[in-house]
């Protein structure tokens, strides 16, 4: 479901307070039904406690419930009282369990959890393959208890087999996106190049450009402007009527030019992945070498499509001005350096074992996710064969984190005027209130 | 004078932000500051004041304090409320402010500026010393996001002020906000790429609809198509793509696509209708679609009339209809009703829609403006999310396809009567002959790898067994629906 990735939600508050963070809690809380129902069974580094209501709390410095099968009976008994999972809201539910230490939070998450059990083909992890065979065999099988239909007469390797079938299913999905996101992308560039020939003809546009500060000089006409955006935002474009861009002739390697190819092999030149470039500093940090990750604005994997053979290599120095904050330059700079290395695409993977991380991170929670581009490369440079699924490195991919969001989101000012001004139609809410 | 000069200090705004009593800069300021704006608490009491608004305003502004001081300083005497009692109000010299507070006084004056609009006296005076206000303080192109949102509500409630005086028209045609017009054609190139580029707003609907219409056709030969704002056509790169390569069923069925053209091309800065037609046909060549492109022009009164269509028997008619960025403006809601209800005469295999979420329905003008007021905010902020640095993009995308959506958003929703302002899909939902589709697995799947690839930010959920939602954090944002159409129901 929703893969929250935000790591430092702090189940502690959750826990104190009733509030409804439970998407964030719904990843943190550690539902483990499936565990060993003994009571006094302590897990790796943290004991539990048997209070006196049944409840098995963990000793951890983060406490949480633990769902035993007991427990979690009880639930599933009081939910079908109530009508059945859609029905049951977590205060009826709590009322009918009548199990003290329960609280809200806990019902909330557990509730939800299982009405996504219920519906198994929804249910998509962002885990590498490994990960999510087990946690979705897991999800069966939790609900295997649970649930009145079918379920409870699935063998081990039923289930097994259904969750391999999802998972293969995921892997077609994704190579397919990766196919019409291309194909979008080249659609797109025939719309550019008409443009630009149609502009091209206007008005000269010699006089537009970014200068270093990275304002826009407002040329004669729009035409400049926009094919300089252009240049900056699409660096593969095959924009040879420009002559003033200095980016596209740097940029555009000999390949490329004049030329709509429409091979599948070819990268897709999009804006996405220039932007990748523009804020990423490198594929480095993109863990995709097993490095570990810097703190730099994750790489929106619109670093995502098939950038890797091209791009940072190009990025002049002007380009990089482009951007509003200068600080990153440092960064930006050092990175093409390191970025050269791996630009040269055929070199069978010198330090770019990215091959085999295909999968993984389809799994993995992060929008590195995409076979961000190295990925995808390959997928194509090896005719989609996407090889066993052994994909046992990278698993780790730590997902970069984004600086926190500044206090100024706007959403946040939305929320303070919710919280002081009750004339608003909408109930005043924490700051994670869902306005869905 | 003297007098009043020595009062001042008691009135100090600069302290705002330092004593403790008041905003507590540690802590959460936005509690804090519930008990000031409490306090002044800008919507209700102007109405509750005296006969001059204006002179309510007065107060709350931080003037030059030559001409205005009189007033200023006598008015404060005489209204325990406002005077010097301890809230201080907004116009603390903005440099003094933390983001976090400029951006919420934004927001009060932008609700006390929807307030006013939309009461029964209609207070345009008030309104418009309120936006002129907002104006000094906004600006478009620069700022925190909602400094610059704000800008563009500005201009969108100025527009309801002016067009509202001449007899707002709930009726067909949406004024076309004149930003469109100054749009170069490059520019708008520009955006829409970049648009493209940093958010899943547009591939989202497109790829949902799609993988709908490609599970649709597996077995069906020929496919028809009827597009309801093409646009450039992008949206079929993908559709065809997948077409060619589709494994089982019969081989790459025959693609028609027939696009609804309107008079007055005004409306498509990025290309025509033929222009579009031609590149899709050229697109199709060079990947080996069999491909043929129509034109169905409407009347300016954008009534749909299917019998003017070209059919061929034996095809699968699909019904698409995008409603959401980038598409340019509000389709009027007759336009959008004639042309469902028209598409059911074609007996389609499928109908997708893309919307956008909508305001709530309840709630008065003020309440669906808050609504709006966080739906843009919430796409500024997934913006900058994941393109913190690129803040000019941003501002282009921003000037070209945000602002005249919310302009044409304000406008639509201002004008419409109560409980006009449902979504499509619902419409659908209660027009009979339409059912649902249930979203495929894989469709899901798509989706969420799709917002994957941008940011962990979005999400995408089935808020219905066949419509995908995809929304920023926890607010919805676009919707993808999915229908299909049997006479007997």
């Amino acid at each position: 479901m929703f893969h929250s990735k935000k790591a430092g939600a702090g189940s502690t508050t959750a826990m104190n307070s009733l509030h409804h963070n439970h998407h964030h809690h719904h990843e943190r809380s550690n539902m483990c039904g499936v565990g060993p129902a003994g009571n006094n069974h302590s897990t790796a580094g943290s004991g539990t406690i048997q209070g006196d209501s049944g409840l098995v709390l963990t000793t951890d410095p983060k406490p949480r419930l633990r769902w035993t099968v007991e427990l979690h009976e009880r639930f599933v008994d009081a939910v079908a009282q109530l009508g059945g999972p859609d029905k049951a809201t977590p205060k009826t539910i709590m009322r009918v369990m009548g199990v003290k230490g329960l609280t809200l939070y806990h019902l909330k998450s557990h509730l939800q959890k299982f009405r996504l059990g219920k519906q198994p083909h929804k249910e998509f992890n962002d885990h590498s393959i490994k990960d999510s065979e087990r946690a979705s065999a897991l999800e069966l099988q939790r609900n295997s208890g649970a649930s009145s239909s079918g379920m409870m007469g699935r063998s081990m390797n039923e289930m097994q087999i259904e969750v391999q079938r999802r998972l293969h299913e995921q892997l077609e999905v994704q190579r397919h996106l990766q196919l019409r996101i291309e194909a979008q992308g080249k659609y797109m560039q025939t719309i550019l190049e008409k443009a630009c020939q149609t502009l091209a003809g206007d008005q000269s546009m010699a006089a537009t450009g970014y200068n270093n500060n990275g304002n826009k000089v407002v040329g004669n006409s729009g035409a400049g402007i926009g094919m300089n955006m252009n240049m900056n935002m699409n660096m593969n474009m095959n924009m040879s009527t420009s002559s003033t861009s200095h980016l596209e002739q740097a940029a555009v390697p000999a390949g490329h030019r004049g030329s709509v190819m429409l091979f599948p092999g070819d990268h897709v030149p999009s804006a996405i992945k220039d932007f990748g470039s523009l804020n990423f500093p490198s594929f480095q940090d993109l863990n995709l070498y097993g490095t570990s990750q810097s703190p730099s604005p994750p790489a929106v994997a619109a670093a995502g499509t098939a950038t890797a053979r091209k791009s940072p290599l190009m990025w002049s120095d002007d380009e990089l001005h482009l951007q509003d904050d200068h600080q990153h330059q440092q960064q930006e700079h050092h990175h093409i350096g390191v970025l050269s290395n791996n630009s040269s695409e055929g070199g069978g993977g010198d330090g770019c074992d990215l091959d085999p991380t295909v999968p993984n991170h389809i799994f993995e929670t992060t929008p590195l996710t995409l076979a961000s581009s190295h990925n995808v490369d390959h997928i194509h440079h090896h005719h989609l064969g996407l090889g066993p699924l052994d994909h046992s490195k990278k698993l780790e991919r730590t997902s970069p984190r984004r600086p926190p969001l500044s206090s100024n989101s706007s959403m946040d000012n939305m929320r303070a005027t919710l919280s002081t001004n009750s004339n608003s139609n909408m109930s005043p809410q924490g700051r994670s209130s869902s306005f869905g | 004078m003297a007098m009043v000069v020595d009062e001042l200090p008691e009135i100090d705004f600069s302290d705002y932000t330092t004593t403790a009593s008041t905003t507590n800069s540690t802590t959460t300021p936005e509690d804090d500051h519930c008990r000031d704006w409490a306090a002044w608490s800008p919507m209700v009491d102007w109405d509750a004041l005296s006969v001059h608004p204006e002179e309510n305003f007065r107060d709350l502004f931080q003037y030059d304090m030559d001409d205005e001081t009189d007033k200023t300083v006598s008015y404060s005497d005489d209204d325990k409320n406002l005077a010097s009692s301890e809230a201080p109000v907004m116009e603390t010299p903005v440099s003094g402010l933390s983001d976090d507070l400029k951006g919420l006084r934004l927001v009060h004056l932008l609700m006390a500026a929807a307030e006013a609009i939309s009461s029964d006296n209609k207070s345009h005076d008030l309104v418009r010393v309120i936006l002129v206000r907002l104006k000094d303080l906004v600006s478009h192109n620069e700022g925190t996001n909602m400094e610059r949102l704000t800008a563009y509500f500005t201009d969108a409630l100025l527009n309801l002020l002016e067009s509202s005086g001449g007899g707002c028209g709930g009726g067909l045609h949406y004024k076309q906000p004149n930003h469109l017009n100054h749009h170069h054609r490059a520019d708008v190139l520009s955006a829409f790429q970049l648009l493209q580029d940093m958010s899943p707003y547009v591939k989202f609907g497109h790829f949902t609809a799609n993988q709908a219409i490609i599970e649709a056709v597996t077995h069906e030969r020929r496919v028809h198509i009827i597009d309801y704002d093409i646009m450039e056509g992008i949206q079929w790169a993908s559709l065809m793509q997948a077409l060619i390569s589709r494994k089982d069923g019969p081989p790459t069925p025959h693609l028609r696509i027939t696009a609804l053209s309107r008079p007055g091309s005004g409306r498509k800065p990025i290309s025509t209708v033929q222009e579009t037609g031609r590149r899709l046909t050229a697109f199709a060549a060079s990947i080996g679609q069999p491909f043929s492109f129509h034109q169905c022009k409407l009347d300016s009164d954008e009534t749909f009339k299917p019998s003017s269509l070209k059919l061929v028997r034996g095809e699968a008619i699909i019904v698409n209809c995008m409603l959401h960025l980038p598409h340019f403006s509000y389709r009027s809601p007759t336009s959008v009703a004639s042309f469902l209800t028209g598409s059911k005469s074609l007996n389609p295999k499928l109908v997708t829609l893309v919307e956008e979420e909508g305001p709530k329905v309840e709630g008065g003008f003020v309440g669906r403006f808050m609504d709006i007021l966080h739906h843009y905010s919430a796409v500024y902020d997934s913006l900058e999310a994941g393109f913190p640095m690129q803040g000019r993009a941003r501002v282009l995308v921003e000037r070209v396809f945000l602002g005249p959506r919310i302009v044409g958003s304000l406008a639509r929703v201002y004008n419409r009567e109560e409980g006009e302002c449902g979504s499509w899909g619902d419409w659908l939902g209660s027009e009979s002959g339409f059912h649902p589709i249930n979203i495929s697995f894989a469709n899901h799947c798509q989706a969420k790898l799709l917002l994957g690839l941008f940011n962990d930010g979005y999400r995408a959920e089935e808020s219905a067994s066949n419509k995908l939602v995809l929304g920023w954090k926890s607010r919805r944002l676009l919707s993808a629906s999915i229908w299909a159409y049997s006479e007997a129901d």
